[in-house]
C-alpha cells in the first residue's frame, strides 16, 4: 500500500515512495540516529511557546492572554527552514501555524510529506517546499516567526544565510534559531562523545569550526538593520539588538537559553534563562525583528 | 437516496442474509480517526477519559473514544439500598481522591457511601507483633482530606465517572463493542486500526490499554508480561455488624492480620457494615463459598482473634468436611471455636471472644483490648461471597514499538498487584494521572501524543516507582507466608520497631500515598532546571540519610541518642517533602 495522497497528486513513481519510506523511518524512527532531535523537539517548542506568551504579556491586557492555549499560533504564517524530515514543522503545524516547511534537500521534502500525510489531522496548514532560503526572497511572502533549528552549523556562509532569515521576517516578527557553540566544551560533547565514542550522531555529522558562538551572534543583531520600505524611499530600521548590558541584551530584544542534555535520564532540558555555562554547548536564540515605525 | 427507510432495511437485511461477510468487509474499509481509543471502560478507563475529556486546554485538539465491551447502562444505573454494599471495593488514598477532585470526578461519587480510614492495624498472625498507623498521629488529616484513604465501592465510582462523562462532549463512549482485533497500518508510523465486533474501525493517534490483566492491547503491542500467579485467592464479602457504640466511636479502623496462609482484612465501610478481603488458599476458598455464609462469618470472627494453631486445625475441619461433601454448619463450628477459646483461656468478657452471648454484649463498657480487634461479625450480606485469582504480574515496558507502537498501558493491563496493601488501583489511578498530564504538556508543545518521545516522560515516571510499591507488596506477601521460627521472629521485631519510630512509620505512609501528591510536578523536560537540581540535591541528603539509618542498624550502635537525630532528620525531609503542611 502506497500513500494515495502522493499518488494522486504527483507523478511520483512507486519505486521513488518505497524509497522515501525507507529513508522515512530513518528521520523518524525515535529511537535510531535522530533520537536526540526527537527528544530536543519538545525543549525546542517549550522556547518557542514561551517566548510568544511572553511577548503577548507585554503588548496586551493581562486576561487576553491564554496562556493553557493548545492552537497557540492559530493564524500565524511560519516558515521553518532547514525543516529535515519535518520533526518541527509538524509540531508547529499542531499548533495551528500556517506552516512552510523548507529544505535544500528534495529528498527531506519528500520525507517530510509523507510522514505528514500519515497523520490525517494535519490538515491544509503545513506545505513543505525543495527550496533554498534565498529563494523565497524574491516573493513578496513574509512571516510572523522564522524557525531555523539545528542548520546555522551546517551552512557555508552563516552572515549571508542569518541575513536572508532575517529578510522573511515580517516587521515585529520573531527569529527562532538553535545551534551549538564553539567551546571545547561543545567538541567534547558533540564531536568526541556524540559521534566518537558513543556513536549516537552519524560521523561527519558536525564540524567544529563551523560552530557559532552565542556573543557572534549577538554582535550579528547589533549591527543588523533592516530595509524599511516608506513611500517609494528605503530606510533603515534600528539595529535589531540596540546594546548590551554585561553581555547581555534586554528581554524585549534577544534572548540566548542554553539546553543542557541530562545523559542519566537522557532528555534535554531548557536552562533557565541566565544560567551560568548553561549555553556552553547547544543553545536556543531569539531575536525580534524591530516593528516598522522604529 | 433512491430507497425507502423501508426498502433500505430490507436491502440490509438481505445483505446479511446473504453474506455477512461483505458487509463487514464493506464498513471495515471506511473508518473514523480518533486522537484516543481507549480500550476498556473499568475504573482506570474511565478515570481517564474524564481527565482528559475534562482538560480545557487540550478539549479542542482532542477527539476521545472509550470502547467497552460490557453494558455500561448497569454501572450508570447502578444503585444499591442504603446500608447494602458491594463486594467489591478500594481504598483510595489521598493521592487518588486529589487527582479525581481535580479532574472533576469526585463530585459524582456518592459519598455518603464511602467512609474514611483513620487508622490501620496491622499483626503477625503467629507472634501478635503489631503495628498502628493513624492519620491523625501522622498529621495525614487536613481540612481536604479526612483519614489516609477512603473506601469506595468500586461501582460507586464507576458510576460516579460515567455520570462526569455524560457532560463532557469530547469523549465518545462505544459500549457493547468488543475489539475483534488491532491491526497496525500498512505504512510505518500510520495510526493502528481497532476494529469492533459491531463493523466500525477506529484509527487511532494513540490507543490506551486500560484493558485489564488480559490485556488484547498489550498482546497487540507484544510487550511481554512479567509475574506468576499466587497459590492464594481472595474471598471477599460484605460483613455486617453492630456499631461500635459510644466508647469505641467511629467504625473507621481497618484491620489486617497476616495469617501464614494469606492477609485477612477487614475495610470499614459504614457503622455496621465493612468489607472483608481474605486471600487465603485456593482450597479453601472454594470451601469457604461453598459452607452456609454465618459459618464464614463465624471463621472471619475467629481468624482476626484465635492463635495460629487453632485457625490451622479450623481450616482442616472446613477443608476435610467439604471435600467429604457435608459442608460443615454453623453449630458445629461455633462449638468447635467455643472449645477451642476455651482451650485458649480466653475469657468470654475480653474481646478476643467472638462467642460472647449476645444479651451480655449489649450496653457494655468495652473490654480493654477492645480496639485492638473489630468488631463481631453477625452476618453476611447475602449474595455477596466472591473469590478471585491473585497475580503478580509487570509489564516490561508501558509503550509499544515496532509494529505495536502507539500503544500505551495503564491500570492493570500494565501490571496486577497482590491487594494486601491495598494499592491496585490507586496505582492505576497515579498512571492515568501520569498520562494525562504528559499527553497534556505534549499537546502544548504540538507533539504527536503517539509517539514515543511524547510518551517516555510517562513510564520514566510511573514504571520504577509502580515496580517499587508490587515488590514491597509481594516481599510482604512472602514474608508474612512463612511460620518459620527465625523469619517469625525477624519480622515481628522488626515491626516492633517500626512501630516505635513515627517518623519512618510517616514516611512509609507518604510512599504509600497517604498524603496527597504535589498537583502539578514537572515532566522532565521542564524549564525549571533549577528547582530539579534542587530536588535532586534533596534527594541525595535524604538518601545520606537513610544510608546513615542503615549503617547505624547495622553496626548496631542503635543507641536512644542515635534514634532521636535520626527521627528528627527523617521528620525534617518528611517536612521538606511535604512543604505544604506546617
Amino acid at each position: 500500500m502506497f500513500p494515495t495522497r502522493l499518488l494522486r497528486s504527483s507523478t511520483v513513481n512507486a519505486s521513488e515512495i518505497a524509497h522515501f519510506s525507507r529513508l522515512s523511518s530513518e528521520w523518524w524512527n525515535e529511537r535510531g540516529e535522530f533520537s536526540f532531535l526527537h527528544k530536543m523537539n519538545p525543549v525546542r517548542m517549550q522556547f518557542i511557546r514561551e517566548k510568544l506568551l511572553e511577548t503577548a504579556y507585554d503588548e496586551q491586557a493581562e486576561e487576553a492572554v491564554d496562556t493553557k492555549k493548545a492552537r497557540l499560533l492559530e493564524g500565524l504564517d511560519v516558515l521553518d527552514i532547514g525543516c529535515g524530515g519535518g520533526l518541527l514543522s509538524e509540531s508547529l503545524a499542531r499548533l495551528g501555524a500556517r506552516t512552510t516547511g523548507i529544505d535544500a534537500s528534495e529528498s527531506n521534502i519528500a520525507i517530510a510529506k509523507h510522514h505528514a500525510s500519515l497523520d490525517p489531522r494535519l490538515g491544509e496548514n503545513l506545505i513543505y517546499k525543495h527550496a533554498a532560503a534565498e529563494s523565497l526572497l524574491a516573493q513578496s511572502k513574509r512571516y510572523d516567526v522564522v524557525c531555523s533549528m539545528e542548520v546555522l552549523e551546517h551552512v557555508d556562509n552563516p552572515a549571508m544565510f542569518l541575513k536572508t532569515c532575517a529578510e522573511l521576517v515580517k516587521p515585529s516578527g520573531h527569529l527562532f534559531l538553535s545551534t551549538i557553540s564553539r567551546t571545547p566544551l561543545s567538541y567534547f560533547l558533540t564531536i568526541v562523545m556524540a559521534e566518537k565514542i558513543l556513536r549516537e550522531v552519524a560521523d561527519g555529522t558536525h564540524t567544529y569550526s563551523k560552530y557559532i558562538k552565542p556573543s557572534e551572534l549577538l554582535d550579528f543583531f547589533q549591527t543588523h538593520r533592516s530595509t524599511v520600505e516608506g513611500d517609494g524611499t528605503l530606510t533603515q530600521s534600528r539595529a535589531w539588538i540596540t546594546r548590551l548590558y554585561s553581555g547581555e541584551p534586554t528581554r524585549k530584544e534577544a534572548e540566548v537559553r542554553g539546553m543542557i542534555y541530562n545523559p542519566l535520564s537522557s532528555s534535554w532540558i531548557l536552562a533557565p534563562r541566565g544560567a551560568w555555562g548553561a549555553a556552553e554547548c547547544n543553545y536556543l536564540f531569539w531575536v525580534r525583528k524591530p516593528a516598522s515605525e522604529e | 437516496m433512491f430507497l425507502s427507510g423501508n426498502g433500505a432495511r430490507l436491502l440490509s437485511k438481505s445483505l446479511q442474509r446473504t453474506s455477512p461477510n461483505r458487509l463487514l468487509r464493506y464498513f471495515s474499509s471506511a473508518h473514523e480517526d480518533f486522537d484516543v481509543v481507549i480500550v476498556g471502560g473499568g475504573p482506570a478507563g474511565l478515570a481517564l477519559a474524564c481527565a482528559l475529556g475534562s482538560k480545557a486546554e487540550i478539549q479542542s485538539a482532542l477527539k476521545i473514544a472509550l470502547v467497552e465491551a460490557g453494558d455500561l447502562f448497569k454501572v450508570r444505573d447502578w444503585s444499591s439500598p442504603a446500608g447494602s454494599f458491594s463486594n467489591r471495593v478500594v481504598s483510595l488514598t489521598n493521592a487518588s481522591q486529589t487527582f479525581l477532585k481535580d479532574a472533576g470526578s469526585w463530585d459524582h461519587v456518592e459519598l455518603e457511601r464511602t467512609a474514611p480510614i483513620e487508622e490501620m492495624q496491622v499483626w503477625d498472625g503467629i507472634s501478635d507483633a503489631r503495628i498502628t498507623f493513624s492519620a491523625s498521629e501522622m498529621g495525614a488529616s487536613s481540612d481536604s482530606h479526612s483519614g489516609m484513604a477512603r473506601l469506595t465501592e468500586t461501582l460507586n465510582l464507576q458510576r460516579g465517572l460515567l455520570r462526569q462523562l455524560q457532560s463532557l462532549p469530547t469523549v465518545q463512549i462505544l459500549e457493547k463493542n468488543k475489539v475483534q482485533h488491532i491491526t497496525a497500518d500498512e505504512t510505518p508510523g500510520g495510526w493502528p486500526s481497532v476494529h469492533l465486533d459491531s463493523g466500525r474501525t477506529l484509527k487511532a493517534r494513540l490507543i490506551v490499554g486500560a484493558d485489564g490483566p488480559n490485556s488484547p492491547v498489550r498482546s497487540f503491542a507484544n510487550i511481554a508480561s512479567y509475574g506468576w500467579s499466587y497459590d492464594t485467592q481472595a474471598v471477599v464479602c460484605t460483613m455486617e455488624h453492630s456499631p461500635r457504640g459510644p466508647f469505641l466511636g467511629p467504625n473507621t479502623t481497618a484491620y489486617q492480620r497476616f495469617l501464614p496462609t494469606g492477609p485477612i482484612a477487614f475495610l470499614p465501610i459504614s457503622d455496621t457494615a465493612s468489607s472483608l478481603v481474605w486471600s487465603t488458599r485456593p482450597a479453601l476458598a472454594s470451601a469457604f463459598k461453598a459452607c452456609e455464609p454465618s459459618v464464614l462469618a463465624r471463621m472471619i470472627n475467629a481468624a482476626f482473634r484465635l492463635p495460629d494453631v487453632s485457625m490451622n486445625y479450623l481450616h482442616n475441619l472446613i477443608l476435610e468436611s467439604h471435600e467429604a461433601g457435608r459442608p460443615i454448619t454453623e453449630e458445629e463450628i461455633s462449638a468447635e471455636i467455643l472449645w477451642r477459646e476455651q482451650s485458649h483461656s480466653i475469657d468470654y468478657t475480653s474481646a478476643y471472644s467472638s462467642t460472647t452471648p449476645e444479651a451480655f454484649s449489649e450496653n457494655r463498657i468495652p473490654p480493654s483490648d477492645a480496639e485492638m480487634l473489630p468488631p463481631v461479625v453477625t452476618s453476611i450480606q447475602p449474595g455477596t461471597v466472591a473469590s478471585f485469582p491473585l497475580r503478580y504480574n509487570h509489564a516490561e515496558s508501558y509503550i509499544g514499538e515496532g509494529q505495536g507502537s502507539r500503544t500505551v498501558l495503564v491500570g492493570d493491563a500494565a501490571h496486577t498487584i497482590h491487594p494486601l496493601a491495598g494499592q491496585g488501583l490507586n496505582l492505576g489511578l497515579g498512571d492515568v494521572e501520569c498520562l494525562s498530564r504528559c499527553i497534556t504538556e505534549a499537546i502544548l508543545r504540538g507533539g504527536d501524543i503517539g509517539a514515543y518521545t511524547s510518551l517516555l516522560p510517562f513510564t520514566r515516571e510511573r514504571y520504577l516507582e509502580n515496580h517499587k510499591i508490587m515488590s514491597a507488596c509481594d516481599k510482604l506477601h512472602k514474608i508474612y507466608s512463612t511460620t518459620s521460627g527465625p523469619i517469625v521472629q525477624l519480622r515481628s521485631v522488626g515491626l516492633e520497631v517500626l512501630n516505635e519510630l513515627d517518623s519512618i512509620k510517616a514516611a512509609i505512609m507518604m510512599s504509600a500515598g497517604s498524603v496527597s501528591r504535589n498537583d502539578h510536578r514537572p515532566l522532565s523536560y521542564n524549564s525549571e532546571a533549577r528547582t530539579t537540581m534542587f530536588d535532586i540535591a534533596a534527594k541525595c541528603v535524604e538518601n545520606l540519610n537513610t544510608a546513615t539509618r542503615v549503617a547505624q542498624a547495622a553496626g548496631g550502635g542503635l543507641t536512644g541518642l542515635a534514634v532521636n537525630v535520626l527521627q528528627n532528620m527523617a521528620k525534617a525531609a518528611a517536612s521538606y517533602q511535604n512543604p505544604s503542611k506546617p
